[in-house]
């Protein structure tokens, strides 16, 4: 398969002529992964469903007990009737999740909540991808004590499974959304270290870097213009992947109860209380349609992840003869 | 073969690792907001008896002497004792009798995910783009993206709710009393010859195995196809071809001992993950192992078995992530250069 790379030039007026290299081939590679297409769609559905909900649905609304409307826990209107339910609804698209203990539509909350996932796990991912590339490239720039020190620090951090280093943390920190997403940082930020330490580590022996430093340039500029432009695949993708990871994390610590307050439209804490009061009653809609969303948003950013994994290891172009 | 040389330098190279890792656990307990003698005296203590408790606990010495004492219980496994969920009791002891009860579960989960991983990945790489491949990986895909806890709820209401084949929760079913001995409790009841208290105990522990072992399966299956497609392009294999070595099955069996080794590093990696999700999976399942105790230490502020757990799990993960290196050093003994 070739691989050649389209080079562009551009005139950028006295500063002179830059010579682009175009990412066609990563970009031409991903594009045509149909299971990567799949994801990226995923994701903008999710991103459209949580604009939509932050926008249009208000909070107040789904967080408090909708008193009036609907007495008790009922399925899905479509699905069918409880024994003893007294609703009206049955058999239109009122509520088409159903409604929970507090008598809230399940279909607005999960809505409300594909926000927050997308919100905090952006949150989460972009604060561990930048503590974690300055941190490997500092670690793979200044080698010696400045490499020992952090990476030590960090191999540290990754000799606890990642799930107990976050419990931890929560237990130092306090609980709440914000809280969990600092210690999901903090337990990210190794792996975008380790990664981006030894993608720098490679771009270092290149000559150019040695060029660079022998006509003049100073650390910063090395670092900022020359290293990191060269190490964006891998974090890129490490940050896609970890996108995912971030989403079902959250959600596993307000599941544990450490993350948002009762009452939040949050897909863990709706499936935990899902759960805890509908799962021996066989209420199945209560934690069914937060972990289906979840789970699809999850989805979407690993079959992105992966796909953009394939488009960057040439290895997995060659087919077998 | 392992050179001893090897398995020396891992293991020199754990001390520091396990040295920062019992200093952060000291530190959960020092900047943890909560003051440990309040939680030990209860909400309506007097002044004179917290402070009476801080100068048992050691609380008022100064904190290198504090982290001194800490660093030598350590290391003879002494987290002192629980404050709240077994008051009195020494956090070693909680820890013996709850730890088989989670490891037992990681074991079972880990060979459901290596049982079922394995053959699914090499399926895949023997009819690579064939439907069977993409439904594997498809498959594998969906594996990691489905949270526990939601798998966890799904398979309860399916099998336990619905269908009523297996038991929702707990261990065992409660007519059994069986005296622990190495807390294991399929093994326990397999050794004192109870064969109506085996079933029941593995029909218990059937469900929340599975579930865990879904996201290894995932992990292992992805591994073990890129590695075996990966071995298949190698020039020794295209020699065992060109020497004439017939089927395509043949020439899997060549490759497959090569391909196995990052497969074994994934299940090792894996085991932490499974460590992880056995908190989620024992509250699911109403399991008292150490995940749910953990839990519960961190709601009430008890620092000790928080520690003590923390301590635990660490040196698990660390200790198969030796295991690993050291079999992926007699697999490939280039590793070690």
């Amino acid at each position: 398969m070739s691989t050649q790379t389209e080079t562009e030039t551009e005139d950028i007026g006295d500063r002179g002529v830059i010579e682009r290299v175009r990412a066609s081939p990563f970009l031409s590679q991903l594009l045509s992964n149909r299971l990567a297409l799949a994801g990226l769609t995923i994701i903008f559905f999710m991103v459209a469903i949580g604009l939509y909900a932050r926008l249009f649905i208000d909070l107040q609304s789904v967080t408090q007990t909708q008193i009036g409307t609907n007495p008790n826990v009922a399925p899905p209107s479509w699905w069918g009737q409880k024994e003893g339910q007294i609703v009206t609804d049955y058999g239109t698209w009122a509520y088409p999740f159903g409604t929970d203990i507090q008598s809230r539509d399940i279909f607005t909350r999960v809505l409300y909540g594909a926000w927050l996932a997308i919100k905090f796990g952006t949150i989460t991912v972009g604060a561990s991808t930048i503590l974690g590339v300055g941190l490997g490239i500092l670690a793979a720039y200044y080698g010696d004590i400045t490499d020992n020190v952090i990476m030590r620090t960090m191999d540290v951090l990754l000799s606890f499974p990642s799930l107990l280093l976050a419990l931890a943390l929560v237990a130092i920190f306090g609980t709440g959304l914000w809280k969990v997403v600092i210690a999901l940082t903090l337990v990210y930020t190794p792996r975008f270290a380790r990664v981006v330490r030894g993608a720098a580590l490679k771009v270092l022996e290149d000559e150019y870097i040695e060029a660079t430093e022998a006509l003049g340039a100073k650390d910063p500029r090395v670092i900022v213009r020359h290293i990191l432009p060269n190490c964006l695949a891998p974090i890129t993708v490490q940050s896609t992947l970890n996108f995912g990871l971030a989403i079902i994390d959250i959600a596993a610590l307000s599941f544990l109860g450490f993350g948002s307050e009762a009452g939040t439209p949050e897909w863990g804490l709706m499936l935990a209380n899902g759960v805890e009061q509908g799962l021996l009653t066989g209420d199945w809609w209560w934690s069914f349609f937060p972990g289906l969303f979840l789970a699809i948003t999850v989805l979407g950013f690993n079959l992105l992840g992966d796909g953009m994994r394939d488009a960057l290891d040439p290895r997995m172009r060659e087919t077998v003869d | 073969m392992i050179s001893k040389r090897f398995v020396v330098k891992r293991l020199l190279l754990l001390i520091p690792v396990l040295f920062g890792v019992a200093t952060f656990v000291f530190a959960i307990l020092h900047l943890s907001p909560g003051d440990p003698a309040r939680v030990i005296a209860g909400q309506r203590a007097s002044e004179e008896f917290i402070q009476q408790i801080r100068v048992e606990l050691g609380l008022n010495d100064p904190i290198w002497v504090q982290y001194g004492r800490f660093l030598m219980d350590a290391v003879q496994l002494d987290f002192g004792q629980s404050y709240q969920i077994r008051r009195n009791t020494p956090v070693k002891q909680v820890l013996r009798y709850k730890l088989p009860v989670t490891l037992e579960m990681a074991i079972y989960g880990q060979l459901f995910g290596i049982l079922l991983g394995i053959p699914a990945g090499l399926l895949g790489a023997i009819k690579q783009d064939a439907l069977s491949d993409h439904l594997t990986r498809i498959g594998a895909l969906t594996g990691i993206s489905v949270p526990i806890y939601w798998s966890g709820p799904l398979v309860i209401l399916l099998f336990a709710q619905v269908l009523g084949w297996f038991p929702a929760s707990g261990r065992i079913a409660s007519e059994f009393d069986i005296q622990p001995i190495t807390g294991m409790i399929t093994f326990d009841t397999l050794v004192r010859g109870n064969f109506a208290a085996f079933e029941s105990a593995a029909m218990h522990l059937l469900l929340p195995s599975l579930v865990i072992g879904i996201y290894s399966m995932a992990l292992i299956s992805r591994m073990m196809r890129s590695s075996m497609l990966e071995v298949i392009r190698q020039d020794y294999m295209r020699t065992a071809r060109a020497k004439g070595q017939g089927s395509k099955i043949t020439i899997m069996k060549h490759g497959f001992r090569n391909a196995l080794i990052p497969v074994v590093t994934v299940i090792g990696i894996q085991f932490g993950t499974l460590l992880g999700g056995a908190v989620l999976t024992e509250t699911v399942f109403g399991i008292a192992g150490i995940g749910t105790l953990l839990v519960q230490a961190i709601q009430v502020g008890d620092y000790p078995i928080v520690q003590g757990t923390v301590l635990t799990f660490a040196f698990l993960f660390t200790l198969v992530n030796l295991l690993v290196d050291v079999t992926y050093s007699y697999l490939d003994p280039r590793i070690e250069q």
